[in-house]
């Protein structure tokens, strides 16, 4: 036998290095549950309380429902500017592409917390501040990356010559988008989509400096609470949003082959 | 021309957006990072100076946390590359039938919110964790070490958020290795781990520096691991970035810092981009 397979060692090791990934997951996890008002593990006792007091609780509501609205709106937004954009570059209507392709992509380069302090100090300046459309304008800006990312590499793989034999039957050009290439592309896009709301739903570094009092996102709930000290219903909304991601994953990975777009 | 015209008119609603609220934006923080803060009184707007940027270097207190980002930058690297290629071996060269659940379980930390992740390493790491107590009840310390608000905490911490990136682009570079070479060297008579040493490592050394530079770069501009886990006194620069604007209201000081790690991060992508692309005019 030529072919090289990991040896036992390798693959002790690589299987420790992936249980390492989930622990803090499963600790989250465990704590959530215990009825002690402090966290510990093992949980003492196993109790839902603390499930239920987080589903009462209004700032936990309204934190949820701001960073769903955020992360669903802001990808919405991206998708159609990212598509559209990407769309020109691809079928080079412009000069300049591949400068275009780098401004488009930009928001990834430079480190979030730099975006937060840029976006803190101009919309100051411009008096803007604290209000909800302006933490959508920040969301937009850095998920629009990933939708432009996943449109080129999908665009790039499918075959021009669709394209031009439902010209020739006589499509327009936004009907031959809207039937031979958005579905073609669409696979890549959802999986584009998926990172874009991901990356909306935990942004903390650019939202920290950007929300109002009222509109707190759930992940800077989180991380303002744990400076205050922790109690076990940041854990239970924590456990929320672990089953929660896991259902998304399963069921992207399912409908899209999620993993290849990783 | 009309394609011309269709093109404008689909690209300029995402330029005005990113112009608009990303653009102006860091190029307005170009003049605040040369203007002078006076403690209440607020920021000079007549004079310029050039000692936000010369505090980096000759401030102890800036310098140490400059160094200490690039110390927690290279050693979360390291890590991260060590622990990362066993198991992107072990999903490219394993049971192919692991393969999807493997990538899977590597996939959803990734996914998983970052606050939740520091999180969990807090529950685990403080005084009184997860940790601590398992030592404590195996007889192996007496009292609790101190895993958190230091090197220790953010390192783990950092290594557990950024080590999914490396095994992914790990597993990019390994598939990339044809077989029948490292086949050939076998037949020739390579044991096991010259095979790795000679064939497969060089290989795959793309793919090892583009994931280093991948955790590099973010780990020097992580916020949330490093509050978390570092609290509020263990700095690092995007932490002091926050600070110097959120607490001490000296925008010019913390501008010049946000400068400093953004040229920095953009030179190193530019750097690493030359150097593939020499390495694949080599190849």
């Amino acid at each position: 036998m030529i072919e090289q397979r990991p040896g036992l060692v390798v693959s002790s090791v690589a299987m420790l290095v992936i249980l390492f990934l989930q622990i803090p997951v499963i600790v989250v996890m465990l704590a959530s549950f215990s009825e002690t008002s402090y966290l510990t593990i093992p949980p003492q006792g196993w109790t839902l309380k603390w499930f239920a007091a987080v589903v009462t609780d209004r700032t936990y509501i309204d934190a949820i429902r701001n960073s769903l609205i955020l992360a669903v709106g802001s990808t919405a937004i991206s998708l159609v500017l990212g598509v559209a954009a990407s769309y020109a570059i691809f079928r080079r209507m412009l000069p300049g592409s591949e400068a275009l392709t780098s401004l488009l992509m930009a928001p990834l380069i430079i480190p979030s917390v730099v975006i937060g302090v840029a976006l803190l100090q101009y919309f100051t300046l411009v008096g803007m501040r604290g209000s909800f459309l302006v933490l959508l304008i920040a969301h937009v800006v850095i998920t629009v990356p990933y939708i432009v990312r996943s449109a080129l590499a999908s665009l790039s793989g499918i075959d021009l010559a669709v394209e031009e034999a439902a010209r020739v039957l006589g499509a327009n050009g936004f009907t031959t988008f809207r039937l031979i290439t958005l579905p073609l592309i669409k696979p890549g896009l959802v999986a584009g989509a998926l990172f874009a709301f991901v990356t909306s739903m935990e942004n903390v570094p650019v939202t920290i400096f950007l929300a109002g009092p009222r509109d707190t996102t759930l992940p800077i709930l989180i991380f303002t609470s744990v400076e205050m000290g922790v109690n076990p219903s940041v854990a239970a909304v924590s456990t929320l949003l672990i089953i929660a991601t896991a259902i998304v994953l399963l069921v992207a990975e399912r409908w899209t082959g999620f993993h290849r777009f990783v | 021309m009309k394609s011309l015209r269709t093109g404008v008119l689909l690209v300029s609603p995402l330029l005005l957006v990113l112009a608009a609220a990303f653009v102006v934006p860091l190029l307005l923080l170009v003049p605040t990072s040369f203007q002078e803060y006076r403690p209440g009184a607020g920021i000079a707007t007549d004079s310029w100076t050039f000692a936000n940027y010369a505090r980096i270097f000759t401030d102890e207190f800036y310098r140490e946390v400059v160094l200490r980002t690039i110390g927690l930058g290279t050693a979360v690297t390291a890590s991260c590359l060590v622990l990362g290629y066993p198991v992107a071996y072990l999903i490219v060269r394993g049971d192919p039938r692991w393969r999807l659940p493997l990538t899977l379980l590597v996939i959803f930390p990734l996914m998983l919110n970052l606050v939740v992740r520091s999180f969990g390493w807090i529950v685990l790491l403080t005084n009184r964790g997860v940790v601590n107590n398992l030592l404590i009840d195996l007889g192996l310390i007496e009292r609790p070490l101190r895993l958190m608000f230091n090197m220790t905490g953010l390192m783990i911490g950092l290594t557990h958020i950024y080590l999914p990136f490396m095994v992914l682009m790990l597993v990019a570079a390994l598939q990339n290795v044809p077989r029948d070479v490292e086949a050939a060297a076998s037949t020739l008579g390579s044991s096991r781990f010259h095979v790795f040493r000679a064939v497969t490592l060089p290989l795959t050394a793309p793919g090892i520096i583009a994931g280093s530079i991948l955790v590099f770069v973010l780990t020097i501009s992580a916020l949330v691991t490093p509050r978390m886990l570092g609290g509020p006194t263990y700095q690092v620069m995007a932490t002091l970035i926050y600070d110097e604007y959120m607490q001490l209201l000296d925008w010019p000081s913390g501008s010049a810092l946000s400068f400093a790690l953004a040229i920095s991060t953009i030179f190193i992508i530019w750097l690493s981009s030359r150097m593939t692309r020499r390495w694949a005019g080599l190849a």
